[in-house]
């Protein structure tokens, strides 16, 4: 933004202007996941060392059970783990998972494509329809079209992901038997090409049933947004001018109504990573969340706090993203500097 | 309507919570069975004996479904209570306490509502271990950061209202503006957000529960869900009794507390309740029976041929519930061209729906009689795309609000452009020189209109709009209070500028205000209303020296003069501080 970081008082006001005081927020937020990681297994009752190892820890000897806990950093000072925990963070040193056997970070690699592939397709889909229906609705607002998709979406906003999940799988795969409803891709597969397909194929339960309880937000967003945007001054001038009813809509009300909805929207990405734990569950698909749930059934601690920390990562970044981009759809958002070089 | 709706929501909400609290509070009495014992065979489909069969261990589903109530329920309710009462401590605290504090708080709430709830909620129950008290904890850990937001943002508001800035302003303890004026207030306020709290916390305590993290003592609803997806129901028909009811159950329940959340939240929130007066801006005119048309006579004008709009017994109303309102009754006017048209009258009178009636702006529930023809064609009877031909292009306006007037996401140039290219086709560099020249007569250097609105003071935005109704030259301005929110100074400019343009460029002009002063200083003739009914019409002449109606009368008397001559710039002055003069400021 404008300033010049190289100079002190530069970076103070950068970071006190509002984009500033966002990165300290989202700074914090690492922080302070960082530190429920750290705290949790040292407050929870038991020994911390079970959370580390699993049920393991019962066969070790004494001197073993030293040498571990030297290992984990669960000797010394609080402060001095405290330390030595952020340190081991900051160079992406999450423990290993005890069901898996691996460092906690390559199990999260092997499982963060998997989820952005559903993730992604929803968070395009999703709004859209919900961006369209609102506009819509908002348009016909009283009508008994707006009364019904009102309706209707409250109704999709009050149902339980899972739930809608177990009656897809239910239906389309199970009595039609159209589409698979478990994984990601075959357990067996022939050539390239129809692997694709395949994948494909098993993408379209789950991202349907992310749109079907996602879309309601951005439905009611848009359609309240717009509500208020039709009856600003600046429509009224527009149609005082003369400008073609589709122009007005478009142009006037829905790209103006849309600027809060783009906040939100992009923001979602974030709520759809955890979001994800819920879906790819019914799903069995093998992202992020399905990792979540299977280390918490296996109480994999290490695993389970990683993927804490790694949709907090995401949360932070949908965030970002949002924040970064939001000038380039507001003008009013723009920097003074550039607006001075305009004018 | 908007209300009725709301109503009936809040009512088929009642209903839907009622038909759940009785399932869950005379279920035991009316089932049979134990839900934690074998009652019957496994999977047994719904019958006589179990009414919505049995799950694979041949425990009742009816009878789950009743304890599964009483959980979900119970953490819903309580966890949202627990949520609220936090949320609106620390939102009092917070809204109404010293600034570091709230700044703190505020931190601590960006801060939890950031962290991701579900992935947290399940980090923390799993440390926590399964317990009916592990899930009403983290759902309250996740929901009392919303709950404190909301609740601080109202009680901002409530700070800045009257009653709370009097009794400070006399030196109220804040204990005292607490207890008095804010505590009342947020309570009212406290009960929608407590509703839509069960809500979000049933849903939680569903997903928690059907990741495996609910109380394996007592199944909730999710519970049951957890234990007939790891069973795979939905691989034979089992799903039809065993997944569709409890999951039919949170819908409802979940639904339920929303519409009643919506209802209450109509009821309380003062920002919803404007929302059903959104015709007032235009329809501030008194509520009414039928009166009996203006027997002011419409004077005709000498000569027909160079009359550009004539006004023929205009009526508009807009029913409500509470009565009709009658903005405008029977008004009558012709303007000819080169000719200035005053319409003067306090607000409320109608001013506004005359001019919305002459472009034919007025929203469906406003019903307009009478006739207006512009050059000789009646607009009532022109079709939606003729209408919009010649607004903009040949009627053009200059709205109340300036202000706001630009689209705040267009620059000055586009939005200039857009008022040529909506009524003809031509060259981009013929738009742009015509925008550069328009930008000129209004007297902004061109360079603007690359800026956007944001970049405008007030009254270079007045001078945009201006321009914007002078692009495609047209034959009648309408020119609606067009000083509104300027400083005086700017005022004075701008009444200027329009008097300028219209000498020079011929234009035949309404102006609409309520300040007679400047009234005078434009208008040939001048057109006095009150409540919606014409009172008078008179040359400006004939009303400095003597006039007919009381009424005009006093508005003139009204006028504050120190010298005669300059009465237009006093009475702009005075108006800041003429609150307590009756008819200073019209």
């Amino acid at each position: 933004m404008g300033n010049n970081p190289s100079s002190g008082r530069g970076i103070s006001r950068f970071l006190s202007g509002r984009f500033g005081r966002k990165l300290i927020q989202y700074a914090l937020v690492l922080f302070i996941a960082l530190t429920i990681n750290f705290a949790l297994p040292r407050l929870a009752p038991g020994d911390p060392l079970m959370y580390f190892m699993g049920q393991e820890v019962n066969t070790l000897t004494p001197e073993q059970r030293d040498r571990m806990n030297r290992e984990l950093g669960l000797e010394g000072s609080v402060w001095e783990q405290y330390g030595d925990f952020m340190k081991g963070a900051v160079s992406l040193q999450l423990g290993s998972s005890t069901k898996y056997g691996k460092p906690v970070t390559e199990v999260l690699r092997e499982r963060i494509p998997w989820t952005l592939l559903l993730v992604v397709p929803a968070f395009v889909i999703s709004p859209l329809l919900g961006i369209i229906g609102g506009a819509y609705a908002a348009w016909n607002r009283g009508k008994r079209r707006d009364v019904l998709l009102l309706a209707g979406v409250l109704a999709l906003e009050s149902t339980p992901g899972f739930w809608v999940g177990m009656l897809l799988i239910a239906v389309f795969a199970v009595r039609l038997g159209w589409l698979p409803s478990y994984g990601a891709v075959p357990l067996v597969h022939s050539d390239d090409f129809s692997y694709y397909i395949e994948m494909v194929r098993h993408l379209i339960l789950p991202v349907s049933t992310i749109t079907i309880v996602t879309v309601g937000t951005s439905f009611l967003l848009t359609r309240s947004s717009m509500l208020d945007t039709l009856g600003q001054d600046y429509i009224y001038m527009a149609e005082a001018k003369g400008v073609s009813r589709r122009r007005l809509i478009y142009r006037h009300a829905l790209r103006n109504a849309l600027l809060p909805v783009y906040t939100h929207v992009t923001m979602s990405l974030g709520v759809l990573l955890s979001g994800a734990v819920v879906v790819e569950t019914v799903f069995s698909y093998p992202g992020l969340g399905r990792l979540l749930y299977e280390s918490v059934v296996a109480r994999d601690y290490p695993m389970m706090q990683g993927v804490f920390l790694m949709i907090t990562i995401g949360v932070i970044a949908a965030n970002l993203l949002a924040d970064l981009t939001y000038p380039l759809v507001d003008p009013r958002a723009r920097s003074r500097k550039q607006v001075k070089e305009a004018v | 309507m908007k209300r009725n709706m709301s109503k009936n929501m809040g009512i088929l909400g009642a209903v839907l919570l009622g038909l759940i609290i009785i399932l869950a509070v005379a279920g035991p009495a009316l089932v049979p069975y134990n839900p934690t014992e074998q009652s019957g065979l496994p999977l047994q489909a719904p019958g006589g004996q179990h009414l919505l069969g049995t799950n694979d261990m041949g425990q009742d589903i009816m009878a789950e479904l009743v304890e599964g109530a009483r959980i979900s329920l119970t953490i819903g309710i309580v966890s949202a209570f627990i949520a609220t009462l936090i949320g609106t401590v620390l939102g009092l605290i917070s809204g109404y306490g010293l600034g570091w504090l709230d700044a703190l708080i505020m931190r601590v709430v960006d801060v939890s509502m950031t962290l991701p709830f579900l992935p947290l909620m399940i980090v923390v129950g799993v440390y926590m271990g399964p317990s009916l008290f592990t899930q009403i904890a983290v759902i309250t850990l996740v929901m009392w950061a919303g709950k404190a937001r909301e609740i601080r943002s109202q009680v901002l508001s409530l700070r800045s209202r009257g009653p709370v800035l009097a009794a400070r302003s006399m030196g109220a303890g804040h204990l005292y503006v607490l207890r008095k004026h804010v505590f009342p207030s947020v309570v009212p306020l406290m009960i929608p957000q407590f509703v839509r709290a069960v809500n979000t916390s049933i849903m939680l305590e569903s997903s928690l529960s059907f990741l495996g993290l609910g109380d394996p003592l007592s199944k909730s609803w999710g519970s049951i869900l957890f234990y007939a997806n790891a069973r795979s129901a939905f691989l034979t028909d089992a799903w039809l009794w065993w997944v569709l009811p409890p999951g039919l159950c949170i819908v409802v329940t979940v639904l339920a507390f929303s519409f009643i959340g919506y209802w209450l939240e109509e009821r309380v929130s003062p920002r919803l309740r404007a929302y059903t007066g959104a015709f007032s801006k235009l329809a501030s005119g008194r509520f009414g029976k039928t009166k009996k048309p203006n027997p002011i006579a419409v004077r005709q004008p000498d000569g027909a041929s160079a009359e550009v709009l004539r006004v023929e017994g205009l009526s508009v109303q807009f029913p409500q519930p509470a009565g009709t309102v009658r903005a405008v009754e029977a008004v009558s006017f012709t303007l000819r061209r080169g000719e200035v048209l005053g319409i003067v009258g306090e607000s409320g009178s109608g001013k506004t729906t005359i001019a919305a009636a002459v472009m034919q702006l007025l929203k469906p529930p406003a019903e307009i009689s009478g006739s207006i023809c512009f050059d000789g064609k009646n607009l009532a009877q022109l079709s939606p795309v003729e209408m919009n031909e010649l607004r903009g292009s040949r009627i053009a306006l200059i709205p109340q609000a300036a202000m706001n007037a630009l689209n705040p996401v267009m620059t000055i140039k586009s939005q200039l452009a857009e008022a040529m290219v909506s009524h003809r086709s031509i060259g981009k560099a013929e738009v742009l020189q015509r925008v550069s020249e328009v930008l000129g007569q209004v007297g902004l250097d061109p360079k603007w209109g690359d800026a956007y609105p944001h970049e405008l003071s007030g009254g270079m935005k007045q001078r945009v709009v201006i321009a914007m109704a002078l692009i495609n030259g047209p034959d009648l301005i309408i020119a609606d209070e067009p000083t509104t929110g300027l400083d005086v100074l700017v005022q004075t400019e701008i009444i200027k500028l329009l008097d300028d343009l219209q000498q020079r460029l011929g234009l035949a002009m309404i102006f609409i205000s309520h300040d007679l002063p400047v009234v005078l200083r434009l208008a040939d003739r001048i057109l006095i209303m009150k409540q919606g009914e014409m009172v008078d019409e008179v040359t400006a002449e004939a009303l400095t020296a003597s006039t007919v109606h009381p009424y005009t009368r006093r508005l003139m008397d009204s006028i504050p003069r120190l010298r005669a001559k300059k009465a237009a710039s006093v009475s702009s002055l005075t108006e800041a501080e003429a609150g307590g003069g009756s008819y200073v400021r019209i």
